[in-house]
């Protein structure tokens, strides 16, 4: 959604001198991404006095209800979102409209003129229609192109805060703030890693900035301030707040590698840990209570021992920043996204959607460090559950070739299937299981193919949740689904509700399920 | 605050007064004043009950006394005076009692004008006595006639920003689904459960107040 690039920009422009009387609307969709950049909106409006109004959105409808109701009395409305389409079509293919035209062409026909100039009227009306029937088509054509593929551009919370640092208004809360915002677009595979090295290099000049300190007494300023700090991250799961052997079990990379479903894979990482000289008491309890000298050379280690093993370097390791306050709080960024994502995909039935929402903002405020630690736990739990399903689509051989694609489904049943219910973690078990089955799979055509997963959502309502995502080997991220899903679901009048921004997730009846699919699988041989 | 404690009398009078009461009764007198506790829980209902058996224990005293003085007095029975001192003192203190309770409900009222405004909510309003309610009524009539002299024009409300405010507009998030809220410039928010608005302090105090809204701080 560009209208976001579009309307932030608008605010301030147009509001040099802010006016309180304008009241803005702020609609969040539920992403982190999205959370980020109404804080750092947040922070931006409070210091400029400006009234507003923050609602929570799901989806397409919701966002329209939201609108309808809360729009009164608003003059400005901001929607964040983190998606945004690329290669946008210019705007007079898409909405030129020659009204005048039609207006002649009535007023003409109406006229009582000659035979001649009528006559030379339909020439050129002729050419005037020939060319707006090619316009037509040319206009579906690039509508088509348009939304045959969805991917994700620049993440709104870096670009409020770049608009933030251009207003003088930054600090280092709102950098953490655009920090997780950028991380999170990565760890989500919503952006390939080019660009977010791009993006960590735009954000490195400001973290030294604004956490240069000299090293005398007097500038020394106390612990409770924020710091952030740039690192070359291990990519293991929450380590910091897990034991090391737990982080290294549930972590994308590291699980495939070893491919610890297996027998043989738990052996080979024993192997791992024995070669680089790390007890298994040591690895097994908690990272924070593992001996000093272990703990601070774990990522040496793993440096050297990583050709050995094959392991590939920018898989396991990730340049990122993490932060620091107080004694105790040290948080990278990816421990910020696991716990917060958990937070605001509560599957707890007391909590609403909304309500979710507002602990996840809880969440990323500093000062609420047992609503962290609270995150993180429950990530663990959420993860442990991830990995289980992963282990079990393996184990049963549920991961199906159905020629163009392949597809799973996550049966009503399961234990953890609630788990699977909300969009985020859905999406992150497709990525897992992909990945996992490619490790495993002798076929190397399955690294070309995209995958499809289906969750039981809700019985009451006898659905289920789908989500499409493109190959492993497929490196811009571009995501075919959302077309193929809309042409296979009018094709086969199947009840399907394209209600979540992103179009690659939708929700279908479970009835319609199998036509649903012979006409996808037709859709894209 | 602790009410009446009878048990010095029990045993000095010669006929104890009709309805004995037991330990737990005393305990059910006293009005209870939690601290920290929610303010609906501040304000009991009026010890109607409590005040009155007070009153009859008072009466019952007093007639004792009036009987003994008297026979005091004919016969000149000198051993009778210690039980009548005694009987007095049980009398003072009571009335003490009776004294500090009615005061001291009266200042929590006088406060709940300050922080609840000139109308009570309904389930505190239910548990005043109707003297309470007739003098809440006055208290307001006074306050509002202080504060129109206060400025030559329209006066001054005293009752906000009870503490020096930070700042001229808050965060706040609403707790529940209130309806549409004009504010003062005519424009109409919708608060809706679990929307965040940034407000006007002084429009949104009173919201607060009631538990539609809550302060987010940061």
């Amino acid at each position: 959604m560009w209208s976001c690039k579009l309307s932030t920009g608008t605010v301030y422009a147009a509001d040099k001198e802010p006016r309180t009387e304008h009241r803005v609307l702020v609609l969040v969709a539920f992403e982190i991404d999205a959370l980020c950049a109404c804080k750092i909106l947040q922070y931006l409006f409070q210091c400029d006095h400006v009234l507003y109004t923050i609602v929570p959105v799901t989806g397409k409808q919701d966002l329209e209800r939201a609108f309808v109701e809360h729009s009164e009395g608003v003059q400005v409305c901001l929607l964040m979102k983190e998606d945004d389409l690329e290669n946008i079509p210019e705007f007079r293919d898409v909405f030129l409209e020659d009204e005048s035209d039609e207006d002649d062409l009535d007023n003409d026909s109406d006229d009582p003129e000659t035979g001649q100039k009528k006559r030379r009227f339909d020439e050129a009306a002729l050419i005037k229609r020939m060319e707006k029937r090619k316009w037509e088509e040319n206009r579906k054509k690039i509508l088509f192109e348009y939304t045959e593929f969805s991917g994700y551009g620049l993440s709104s919370s870096l670009l409020l805060y770049d608009m933030a640092w251009k207003m003088s208004k930054d600090t280092n809360d709102l950098l953490w703030l655009a920090i997780i915002g950028v991380t999170e677009q990565y760890i989500n595979q919503h952006v390939e890693r080019d660009k977010y090295m791009e993006s960590i290099a735009e954000l490195q000049p400001h973290v030294s900035r604004l956490n240069h300190r000299p090293d005398d007494e007097e500038s020394s300023i106390s612990i409770d301030c924020l710091k952030v700090m740039f690192d070359n991250e291990l990519r293991l799961t929450m380590y910091r707040h897990w034991s090391l052997f737990e982080s290294l079990c549930h972590s994308e990379y590291t699980t495939c590698k070893f491919k610890i479903w297996t027998m043989k894979g738990r052996k080979r990482l024993h192997e791992f840990l024995a070669d680089m000289g790390l007890p298994l008491v040591q690895c097994k309890q908690k990272f924070t209570s593992m001996d000093v000298s272990y703990k601070e050379s774990v990522k040496d280690l793993f440096k050297k021992f990583q050709d050995k093993y094959s392991i590939n370097e920018q898989d396991l390791f990730l340049p990122s920043f993490h932060a620091q306050y107080g004694y105790k709080n040290r948080y990278c960024a990816t421990d910020v996204i696991y716990a917060s994502e958990a937070v605001l995909q509560d599957v707890e039935k007391e909590y609403s959607d909304s309500d979710n929402f507002l602990h996840t903002l809880d969440l990323l405020n500093r000062s609420k460090t047992e609503c962290m630690e609270k995150g993180i736990e429950m990530a663990k739990i959420q993860l442990s559950a991830l990995v289980k399903q992963v282990q079990s689509f393996l184990d049963a051989n549920l991961v199906i070739s159905a020629g163009p694609f392949l597809y799973a489904f996550v049966q009503e049943g399961t234990p953890d299937v609630k788990f699977f219910a909300k969009p985020i973690n859905l999406a992150r078990l497709a990525r897992f299981t992909l990945e996992a089955y490619c490790c495993v799979s002798r076929n190397k055509k399955v690294k070309t193919l995209p995958f499809v997963l289906g969750a039981h959502h809700n019985s009451d309502m006898g659905t289920m949740l789908v989500i499409g995502i493109p190959p492993v080997l497929d490196k811009s991220l571009k995501n075919c689904f959302g077309k193929a899903f809309e042409q296979a679901a009018a094709t086969t009048n199947s009840r399907t509700l394209h209600d979540f921004f992103d179009s690659h997730i939708i929700e279908l009846k479970s009835e319609d399920r199998s036509k649903f699919f012979d006409a996808l699988i037709s859709l894209l041989q | 605050m602790s009410l009446i404690r009878h048990s010095l009398y029990v045993g000095v009078v010669e006929k104890p007064p009709p309805p004995p009461l037991t330990e737990e009764q005393y305990g059910e007198m006293e009005p209870k004043y939690p601290e920290g506790g929610h303010y609906l829980s501040v304000l009991r209902p009026h010890g109607d009950d409590c005040v009155r058996q007070v009153f009859e224990e008072m009466r019952a005293l007093f007639e004792q006394n009036q009987q003994d003085v008297e026979k005091a007095l004919d016969g000149a029975q000198a051993e009778m005076f210690p039980g009548i001192r005694m009987r007095h003192a049980a009398l003072e203190r009571n009335k003490r009692c009776v004294l500090a309770y009615v005061y001291n409900r009266l200042q929590k009222i006088a406060q709940m004008r300050w922080e609840f405004g000139s109308v009570l909510p309904a389930d505190i309003k239910y548990n005043l006595a109707e003297q309470e309610v007739q003098w809440f009524i006055k208290y307001t009539k006074c306050l509002a006639t202080y504060m129109r002299s206060v400025r030559a024009e329209g006066g001054l409300d005293l009752t906000q920003d009870l503490k020096p405010p930070k700042s001229l507009y808050i965060e706040v998030r609403c707790l529940m689904d209130h309806g549409e809220f004009e504010t003062q410039d005519g424009g109409v928010i919708l608060l809706k459960k679990n929307s965040q608005h940034f407000l006007l302090r002084s429009e949104c105090e009173h919201l607060i107040r009631q538990g539609v809204l809550e302060h987010s701080v940061h």
